[in-house]
C-alpha cells in the first residue's frame, strides 16, 4: 500500500534538484574579480551587455564603452576643445576634394605581434562597407567610395566632396585583417584582436567583460591594470553596486538615482553636457493643427523650459535654441532663444482658430513618461487637447517613419548623431523625404544639401545659419534642452567624462 | 509486468509525442507570423541618420523582404536541419545564446525551487495542523506578503538589506553561491507563498475524511499521520502547482534577473523582443514551449505512479 518506493521518488528528485543546481555552476574563462576592486583594477557597470566587441557592427555606448578600449581609432578628439586630433593617423592631406591621404603611426602592433599597416585600416573600412556583413554603421560611412592602403599610407576616395568623413572617422576602430580573416567574423566578435590600450581576457557572455592592460601599447601606460565591465540593467541595482562598493564606476545613471548618490561616502556624481538633444518635431505634412506655423509657434511658447531642465533633469540639462548644441560643427551664432510665455499662447491659439482642436501626441515608453505628460500637461493649458498615442518602440518607428506621415501632431525624441556636426541633425530630422522628416521646404533642403558637399568651414557654417535660421521661424521641431551624461563613480576614480561620451579607462585613474 | 501494460504505456507516450510535435508547430507559427505584425527590425537596427535605402537594404540582408509565406518555409527548412538562425543584433548563432545563458537559468530556478517546496509545504502543512493556533497566525501574514509583493520590491529590498547596508552578500551578477542566495530568496518567496497556500488547503480538506479520523483513534501520532498517512494524499495537487511552478521558473524570471543582473534567460528574452531579434525571440519560444511540454508530461506520468487510480488508460485501479 504506502510505499518507500515512492518516498524514495520524491527523495531522489530533490536530491537531483540540489545536485544539479550545483553542479550546473558555470565555469568562466579566466579570472573573475569578485569584490570591489582595489588599487589598480577597475570595476564598470555598464546598462547593458555589449551587442558585439566586433568594432565593425554595433555603435550604442554599451558596445564602443568596451571596444574602444580594446582598439585604437583612426583619429581622435581633444576631450577638452572637441577638434579632431591624431590618434593612428598622425597626419592626413586632400589630393583633390573627394582624395584623402592619411599617413599612419610607425611601429603599431596588433596585440598578437603582428604590425598594424595601412592594409588594416582600409580593410577596416571595406567590411563596413560590405553589405554581406550587415554593419549597422554602413549609413555613418556611405560618403565613401574607396579605401586602399599600402605600407603607411592610407587612401580613401569619396562619392562627392565630404565635410563630415574626418568626423566619422574619429569612430572608426582598426581591426587586424589577417586575423579577421583567418578567424572569421563570429569568432573575432568573441574573442577580438586589437591595438589598443586593453586586450580581451574574458566574458561570461550576458554577464561580465575582462579586459587586462596592453603592456606593449604604443601610448603612455595607463595606471589601470584590469577592468571589468558587468551588464547590470536596472539602474536602482547599479546604484546598490556602487553603495556596496561591487562597482567603482556606473554608466547612466538617471537625475533621480544622482541624487540618491548626493549624501552617500565615497561616492561622487560625474557628468557631462553631451550632443544629445531632447526635442519636440511636429508633423507639419498630415498633423492636424501643427500643419498651422501659428499652431507650432503657440506651443514653443507654452513649454516652460527652465522648469523642465530644473525639475525633471535636477539641473543636468541646459537650455538650446535649436535641436543643435554649441559643441558642434556648423553650429549657428545668435539664433532666438525659446521664449516661455503662455498668455501670448493662448492669444495665438484663438487667432489660429485652433482652441479645443486635439494634437496627438506619438511616444514609447523608450521616452521619459515625465517629460511626455508635462509637455501634454503644457499643450492642454494653451487651450488645446492632448491625446497621448503610446506604443512599443517597434510599432513607433513603424508609424513615425512611414512616407504616408499619418502618426500624430507631436512626438518626443532624444536626438544625438554622435559626429558632432550641424548636418546630423538638420539633414536626418528635417531634410523632406529621410525618415524622421515631416517637414516640407524646398529652400530648406537645397541649403542642407549644399552644406552636406561643402568643404570650406566658413561657407558651410553661412549655409546652417541659413538653414537653421529657417528652422527657427518655422518651427518643425522645437529643441527643449542638451541632455547631460551622468556616472556615479567611486570618489578615489579621477577621470573626467567627455562630450562623445568616449570611455577610454586609459585616460582613469584609480587613487587608494 | 504484463505485456498488455507495457504496449499501453508505449502508445500513450507516442501519442503525448505526436501532440507535443503539433503544439511545438503551432506554436512557432503563431509566433513567426504575429512577429512578423509587430514591427520591422530593420528600422530599430539602422543608426538614427539611416536613409529609407539604408533600411531598405538592411531589410534585403535579414531576408525580411521576402514573402512571409517564403520567410516561413524556409524558417521551416532551417529548423529540420536543426538550424535555428541567427541573431539580427548579436550576429551569433541563437542557439549558442541560448545555451550559454540556459545553466545560470537552471541553477536559480532549481535553487527557487528546492527551496519553495520546502519552505511552502513546510509552511502549508504547520499551518494546516495548527489551523486557529498561533503558528497559522504568525505564518499567514507572512504568506500573504510573499504573494504580494512584487519581484522588484523583495529583490531591491533584500539588496538594500544585505549588500549595501550589511554588506554580507554581493548585490548584483554572477559569482558563486553567495550570490545565488538573495536572487533565490527573491525568487522562491512568491512560488513559496503559492505552494503553502495549496499545501494548507490540500491538508485542511483531507483532514475532514474518515480515514484520518480513524488513523488518530487508532492512536496515530502527528508525524505519522502525516508521513503514513497524508502525504500521498495531498501530494497531488501540490505537485500540480509545484510543475507549474518549474516551468515558469525555467522560462526564466525576467524581473529577478534584471534586477540582480543574472544572466539568464530572462534577460536574454527581454532584449530580444526589445530589438525585435526575430530568429532569437523564435527560439527562445521553441525552447520555453519544449520546457512546458517535458514538464507536463512529466508531470502527468508522476501523477500515475503516485496514484494508481489516475492512468492512461482509464482503469480504476482494484485496492
Amino acid at each position: 500500500m504506502r510505499s518507500p518506493r515512492r518516498a524514495g521518488l520524491v527523495g531522489v528528485a530533490l536530491t537531483a534538484a540540489v545536485a544539479l543546481a550545483a553542479c550546473s555552476t558555470p565555469t568562466t574563462n579566466g579570472s573573475q574579480p569578485g569584490k570591489a576592486s582595489h588599487g589598480t583594477s577597475l570595476t564598470v557597470d555598464l546598462a547593458g551587455y555589449p551587442a558585439s566587441l566586433d568594432p565593425g557592427l554595433q555603435y550604442d555606448t554599451d558596445s564602443y564603452s568596451v571596444y574602444r578600449n580594446i582598439f585604437d581609432q583612426l583619429l581622435h578628439r581633444d576631450p577638452r576643445t572637441n577638434k579632431i586630433v591624431p590618434w593612428l593617423a598622425t597626419a592626413w592631406k586632400q589630393s583633390n576634394p573627394t582624395t584623402w591621404v592619411f599617413t599612419l603611426r610607425d611601429g603599431v602592433k596588433f596585440s598578437d605581434g603582428t604590425p598594424l599597416t595601412a592594409a588594416d585600416a582600409a580593410y577596416s573600412i571595406q567590411r563596413i562597407l560590405d553589405p554581406k556583413f550587415a554593419s549597422q554603421q554602413n549609413a555613418n560611412f556611405s560618403a565613401i567610395a574607396s579605401a586602399t592602403g599600402s605600407g603607411r599610407t592610407l587612401t580613401i576616395k569619396t562619392k562627392y566632396p565630404s565635410p563630415t568623413l574626418l568626423t566619422y572617422l574619429t569612430t572608426l576602430s582598426i581591426v587586424p585583417m589577417a586575423d579577421v580573416k583567418k578567424e572569421g567574423n563570429a569568432r573575432f566578435n568573441a574573442h577580438p584582436v586589437g591595438s589598443g590600450p586593453y586586450t580581451f581576457a574574458s566574458s561570461i557572455p550576458g554577464s561580465q567583460i575582462v579586459l587586462r592592460r596592453n603592456d606593449s601599447w604604443w601610448g603612455n601606460k595607463p595606471q589601470i591594470k584590469t577592468v571589468t565591465f558587468r551588464a547590470v540593467p536596472a539602474v536602482a541595482s547599479r546604484v546598490a553596486d556602487l553603495k556596496s562598493g561591487k562597482a567603482d564606476l556606473a554608466h547612466a545613471l538617471t537625475p533621480d538615482a544622482a541624487g540618491q548618490l548626493k549624501g552617500a561616502n565615497n561616492l561622487k556624481v560625474l557628468s557631462a553636457p553631451t550632443e544629445r538633444v531632447s526635442y519636440l518635431a511636429f508633423n507639419t505634412i498630415h498633423g492636424g493643427p501643427t500643419d498651422d506655423r501659428t499652431v507650432r509657434k503657440a506651443i514653443s511658447l507654452a513649454i516652460d523650459y527652465k522648469s523642465l531642465i530644473d525639475n525633471l533633469e535636477r539641473g543636468y540639462g541646459k537650455r538650446v535654441n535649436s535641436v543643435l548644441t554649441p559643441l558642434s560643427e556648423g553650429y549657428p551664432k545668435g539664433l532666438p532663444d525659446y521664449t516661455y510665455d503662455p498668455a501670448q499662447a493662448k492669444k495665438l491659439i484663438r487667432q489660429a482658430g485652433a482652441s479645443g482642436r486635439t494634437i496627438v501626441m506619438a511616444t514609447s515608453p523608450t521616452y521619459d513618461p515625465q517629460i511626455v505628460q508635462s509637455i501634454q500637461a503644457s499643450i492642454k493649458a494653451i487651450g488645446l487637447k492632448v491625446s497621448i498615442s503610446n506604443s512599443d518602440q517597434a510599432t513607433y518607428l513603424k508609424k513615425v517613419q512611414s512616407p504616408s506621415h499619418n502618426w500624430g501632431s507631436i512626438r518626443f525624441g532624444q536626438w544625438s548623431c554622435a559626429c558632432l556636426d550641424a548636418d546630423g541633425v538638420a539633414y536626418p530630422l528635417f531634410r523632406s523625404g529621410t525618415i524622421w522628416s515631416s517637414y516640407r521646404n524646398p529652400r530648406f533642403d537645397a541649403l542642407v544639401d549644399k552644406a552636406r558637399q561643402t568643404l570650406t568651414p566658413a561657407t558651410r557654417t553661412g549655409l546652417y545659419a541659413q538653414a537653421y535660421q529657417i528652422l527657427s521661424k518655422e518651427l518643425p521641431g522645437i529643441g527643449l534642452f542638451q541632455m547631460y551624461s551622468i556616472y556615479g563613480a567611486s570618489s578615489r576614480l579621477q577621470w573626467t567624462p567627455d562630450a562623445q561620451q568616449s570611455f577610454f579607462v586609459a585616460d582613469m585613474k584609480l587613487g587608494s | 509486468v504484463k505485456r498488455g501494460s507495457t504496449v499501453a504505456v508505449g502508445s500513450y507516450l507516442a501519442s503525448r509525442l505526436g501532440q507535443a510535435l503539433i503544439a511545438l508547430l503551432g506554436v512557432t507559427t503563431m509566433v513567426f507570423f504575429a512577429l512578423r505584425l509587430s514591427g520591422d527590425p530593420a528600422q530599430l537596427i539602422a543608426p538614427q541618420g539611416a536613409s529609407q535605402a539604408d533600411i531598405a537594404t538592411l531589410r534585403h540582408q535579414l531576408g525580411l523582404d521576402l514573402p512571409v509565406w517564403h520567410q516561413y518555409t524556409d524558417y521551416l527548412s532551417d529548423l529540420v536541419h536543426g538550424n535555428l538562425g541567427y541573431s539580427y543584433v548579436q550576429h551569433e548563432p541563437a542557439l549558442d545564446l541560448i545555451t550559454q545563458r540556459i545553466p545560470y537559468t537552471v541553477n536559480l530556478a532549481l535553487t527557487a525551487l528546492v527551496l519553495s517546496v520546502v519552505l511552502g509545504v513546510g509552511a502549508g502543512m504547520i499551518m494546516a495542523l495548527n489551523r486557529g493556533r498561533w503558528p497559522e497566525r504568525v505564518l499567514m501574514p507572512l504568506v500573504l506578503a510573499g504573494q504580494a509583493m512584487p519581484a522588484f520590491w523583495t529583490g531591491i529590498l533584500l539588496i538594500l538589506v544585505f549588500s549595501v547596508t550589511f554588506k554580507i552578500l554581493p548585490s548584483t551578477g554572477y559569482g558563486g553561491f553567495s550570490s545565488l542566495i538573495l536572487p533565490a530568496v527573491t525568487l522562491a518567496s512568491l512560488s513559496a507563498a503559492t505552494i503553502a497556500r495549496i499545501t494548507r488547503g490540500a491538508v485542511l480538506e483531507q483532514l475532514a475524511r474518515d480515514y484520518v479520523r480513524t488513523a488518530r483513534s487508532k492512536g496515530a501520532g502527528t508525524t505519522r499521520l502525516v508521513v503514513r498517512h497524508l502525504a500521498r494524499n495531498v501530494s497531488i495537487p501540490i505537485l500540480t502547482v509545484v510543475a507549474m511552478e518549474i516551468a515558469h521558473l525555467l522560462g526564466g524570471s525576467v524581473v529577478t534577473e534584471l534586477i540582480f543582473a543574472w544572466p539568464g534567460l530572462g534577460q536574454l528574452t527581454v532584449q530580444s523582443v526589445d530589438a525585435r531579434d526575430f530568429p532569437l525571440i523564435q527560439a527562445i519560444v521553441l525552447l520555453a514551449a519544449a520546457v512546458y511540454i517535458v514538464v507536463n508530461l512529466l508531470t502527468d506520468i508522476a501523477y500515475a505512479v503516485i496514484d494508481p487510480r489516475i492512468s492512461s488508460t482509464g482503469r480504476e485501479a482494484g485496492r
